[in-house]
């Protein structure tokens, strides 16, 4: 799907990332952005530039599972690593649950932040450090701006996908 | 008035159809389009406020890597302005065009634009541009350091107010200000810009709220006959106003199109977006208020003054609700603004009415105190049972259920009026109520209906700025046709498409729905004379004999499905068009939406933290088309409400009017962490005095009244009557 992209004429830098699970190879000068990379090099413009300053979170990815702001991130700094990216997400077509779950409960509405949003709540869903209690979930989804005010909503979705994910398990939630 | 119409899919709740491309990334904002050849553009913004620009040195940005050109004062084509008309519908937000001249009238203003081949080349570049000013000593740094009262601009009177102050045994005389607030939408201003010359077309992708008021300005900018003039909006990363109308970054970037013969796309950084377009800007509003002592109002007076730039005359309305929110017989209003050197100021949700209710609804619970009366009782004491201001009946209004209800699910009964009185634990408990309105109209509106075998396509020019308007129209489509939402397909955001409104003022509903409706009467009717034509499986029957349900026409025992239809006569599709606009309505009923907002907040005094920990609210406008995605403006509206309150401001340097917080960590709006409980219900009184479907619009009452409800609450808990906006926390603490 991707292959080396030649770029731009002071690329310096080779550096070799598995994106939503590709290989990629992308020639990137050694102050490039992994937002920057992803969005303009790699043509993944799903993740979003709302600040570029690590402020907003609307660029939240996964750095080896890890969410991160992209735009804080230098492409180089990434060798070796698995970025995943709201693109990879879904599977087969299938919305990813937490994707359903924001579908279901409207937890978005201009939906610009949505990308980063879901990027956080997928990796806090699934980092068993964070109690699954309103408190602490909104807390850890605190770096993760919405202007159009649909907190509400994207914590009940989020919410929603421990129970479902929960009664399944056959455990009881915190 | 025809009979009240049963619906099926307007009015329920659906999820929404832009929903999928939202959430995978597929959706196509501005920021995301990239065109084949497309250079990118990168604005050197003004490190002053006040002063002239004297010298640019270029020759270090020139020699950076893929530079293309670099647009400035001294190399620009000369261009003309926009007419800056609402009634033409080519306003813009900042009439001076790029680069002018060499004045400075506040910082950020643009004094050149990189164009380069990358974006990080253009960043790059920009960074290394250098300018020399001349600085002007006096800049105005914002209403708060003047005495200076302004320009009267607009003023209102009935009765005698004056008088009736005068004699009231009980008045109230208070200031209100408010910061500034930026709308801080999370995509930022961009503008995609590709000339083709051979056609002499600008075609523009632009995040806008109002694709033709952009392409008539435009026009008139560049010159070209409208047709010539293209500008495309899929999707929109919110707006909250300041995408209503045209800003320069556009302009700059078409220009730099036309003149490199490369489509250009310009990304405003966030600083530069919070400096150069629009906010709402600071006020400062007088209230006095004269009452009887069984708290009739004898008189209310209201003068506002907003700020402007120095380059606009932008007027923030405050007292706009004010002659109409109770029953008085002596009412004043007075309008003025300050110019100022910020950039142009601009509406932003509910422009004017939510500063002007945060003013008038705290003075109600200032006064309800100085009378020992209940606030919502001296509320339902002076409730306005028609429309005070015109003498006309109201529509509809339920202001008197959305209180009660608000208040038997908030407990306010149980609510101990004495300071301080309510605690729990180290927290002491304030609770504050306040009421909310937000007019009700209509725009001009035209769409296009296309029935087709696979289901029905929609197109309308009107945008979706992510309060539900794909949704609505499909909703509006599947109701009356019976084809279901997922087989509507809905085109918004072009102006190839029939005229739509601005997405703004709470108008996109009630301006758009009718248009639609219409125009799938329209294409009804098209199959319906194909089908009893020669030849149809209904030949001979009068057209108006058939039914329409579930994607069928039916008549004489018989049914035949759209699709059927077509394949029958080998036609492709049958099209209708549609259009609506404001009629006499007005002159019979007076349109408003009205609502009511509980708050509790909690201060800790130990650790000095004030929240925000419950919000009741009901709310009244009409029939909601999407009640789920309705529920979500309004939770959206409380949120920025609670910034408003308690988080949101401006800060501009005192010295030399530069703005210090443009970014989004010192400028703060509310978090996850800082979410309260939020109840809201959506009464449903449907207003068919409106339209046929009974809305009014609801993007933007949410945000009137709450701040007042907060403050309110927060005087409850401490004593403090904190009439400055927004209520930070250096403010509660006791200085000792």
């Amino acid at each position: 799907m991707m292959e080396t992209i030649e770029y731009s004429p002071e690329a310096a830098v080779s550096v070799h990332l598995t994106v939503n699970g590709v290989p990629v190879t992308a020639e990137v000068s050694p102050n490039a952005i992994l937002l920057d990379v992803l969005r303009e090099q790699l043509g993944l413009t799903g993740t979003k530039k709302g600040c570029d300053h690590g402020q907003c979170g609307a660029c939240t990815v996964h750095v080896d599972g890890r969410a991160m702001n992209a735009c804080l991130r230098l492409a180089v700094m990434c060798e070796g690593q698995a970025i995943t990216t709201i693109e990879g997400l879904a599977e087969a077509g299938q919305l990813h649950p937490v994707q359903q779950a924001f579908l279901d409960h409207d937890a978005f509405q201009c939906g610009y932040c949505s990308p980063g949003q879901i990027m956080s709540a997928v990796a806090l869903l699934e980092d068993p450090r964070v109690p699954g209690d309103i408190v602490t979930v909104r807390e850890a989804m605190s770096g993760n701006l919405c202007r159009c005010g649909a907190y509400q909503n994207i914590l009940a979705a989020i919410q929603d996908v421990r129970l479902r994910r929960h009664g399944q398990e056959g455990g009881d939630d915190a | 008035m025809s009979a009240i119409p049963e619906h099926h899919v307007v009015g329920r709740r659906t999820p929404r159809v832009d929903g999928e491309d939202k959430l995978t990334g597929r959706a196509d904002y501005t920021v995301d389009h990239r065109l084949e050849g497309m250079l990118y553009g990168y604005p050197v913004p003004a490190s002053i406020a006040h002063g002239t620009l004297e010298a640019l040195e270029l020759d270090a940005a020139r020699a950076m890597p893929g530079v293309v050109d670099i647009l400035h004062h001294g190399h620009f084509p000369d261009l003309h302005r926009s007419p800056n008309s609402m009634r033409q519908g080519n306003a813009v937000s900042e009439v001076r065009l790029p680069f002018e001249d060499d004045r400075i009238h506040y910082h950020g203003q643009y004094i050149a634009l990189v164009v380069a081949e990358t974006l990080a080349q253009a960043r790059a570049a920009a960074f290394r541009v250098e300018a020399r000013y001349h600085r002007n000593a006096g800049a105005m740094t914002g209403l708060a350091a003047s005495d200076d009262e302004g320009e009267e601009v607009g003023q209102y009177t009935r009765g005698e107010p004056e008088l009736a102050f005068g004699i009231a045994p009980v008045i109230l005389d208070a200031t209100y200000t408010m910061a500034a607030e930026s709308h801080l939408q999370l995509e930022p201003h961009a503008t995609l810009a590709e000339w083709r010359e051979a056609d002499q077309r600008l075609i523009v992708h632009e995040s806008t709220q109002g694709v033709f008021y952009q392409r008539n300005a435009l026009a008139h900018i560049f010159d070209l006959p409208p047709e010539q003039v293209e500008v495309i909006s899929h999707y929109i990363g919110s707006g909250f106003g300041n995408k209503l109308f045209m800003w320069p970054h556009a302009v700059a970037t078409a220009a730099a199109a036309r003149l490199l013969g490369r489509p250009v796309k310009t990304v405003l950084p966030r600083q530069q977006d919070m400096m150069t377009t629009g906010h709402r800007p600071a006020s400062r509003q007088r209230i006095r208020l004269g009452a009887e002592l069984d708290g009739s109002l004898a008189s209310i007076q209201h003068d506002s003054l907003t700020e402007t730039s120095t380059i606009d005359r932008y007027v923030d309305a405050c007292g706009g609700a004010t002659p109409v929110a109770y029953a008085c017989d002596s009412v004043a209003t007075h309008q003025r603004i300050l110019p100022v050197h910020h950039g142009s100021p601009c509406p932003m949700r509910a422009p004017g009415e939510a500063s002007g209710l945060f003013a008038l609804e705290s003075a109600i619970d200032e006064l309800a105190v100085a009378l020992d009366m209940d606030p919502l009782a001296l509320r339902l004491k002076n409730y306005a049972h028609q429309d005070p201001q015109r003498g006309l009946p109201w529509s509809s209004k339920h202001l008197d259920r959305c209180l009660e209800s608000t208040a038997e699910r908030f407990g306010w009964a149980s609510r101990d009026p004495g300071i301080g009185n309510m605690r729990d634990g180290d927290e002491i408990i304030g609770q504050g109520m306040a009421a909310a309105t937000w007019f009700a109209g209509r725009q001009p509106c035209a769409a296009r209906v296309t029935l087709r075998a696979d289901g029905v396509f929609v197109a309308c020019g009107t945008q979706d700025i992510g309060t539900g308007t794909y949704t609505i129209v499909a909703q509006t489509v599947a109701e009356l046709t019976g084809v279901p939402v997922a087989r509507v397909e809905v085109r918004l955001g072009e102006t190839g498409l029939p005229a739509g409104p601005l997405s703004g003022g709470s108008m996109t509903t009630a301006s758009t729905l009718p248009a639609v409706a219409a125009a799938v009467r329209d294409a009804l009717a098209a199959l319906k004379e194909v089908a009893t034509g020669p030849g149809g499986s209904f030949e001979g029957l009068d057209p108006a004999a058939l039914d329409v349900a579930a994607g069928t026409l039916q008549g004489d025992s018989r049914q035949a499905g759209f699709a059927e239809i077509l394949a029958r006569h080998r036609l492709s599709d049958v099209t209708g068009e549609g259009s609506a606009a404001p009629a006499d309505e007005r002159q019979e009923y007076s349109f408003r939406s009205f609502g009511a907002h509980f708050v509790e907040v909690r201060w800790d005094p130990g650790i000095s933290r004030l929240r925000v920990a419950r919000v009741v609210s009901s709310i009244d406008v009409g029939r909601a088309i999407n009640p789920v995605a309705a529920r979500n403006q309004v939770e959206g509206a409380i949120v920025m409400g609670i910034g408003m309150a308690l988080l949101e401001g401006l800060d501009y340097d005192p010295r030399d009017a530069r703005l210090i917080n443009a970014n989004v960590s010192d400028y703060r709006i509310p978090v996850h962490a800082d979410m309260p409980e939020i109840d809201v219900e959506l009464l449903d009184y449907p207003d068919y005095r409106f339209n046929e479907f009974g809305a009014r619009g609801i993007g933007e009452i949410g945000l009137t009244g709450i701040a007042a409800a907060i403050s309110n609450a927060v005087y409850h808990a401490t004593g403090k009557r904190l009439r400055d906006l927004p209520i930070s926390v250096e403010k509660l603490m006791d200085r000792t």
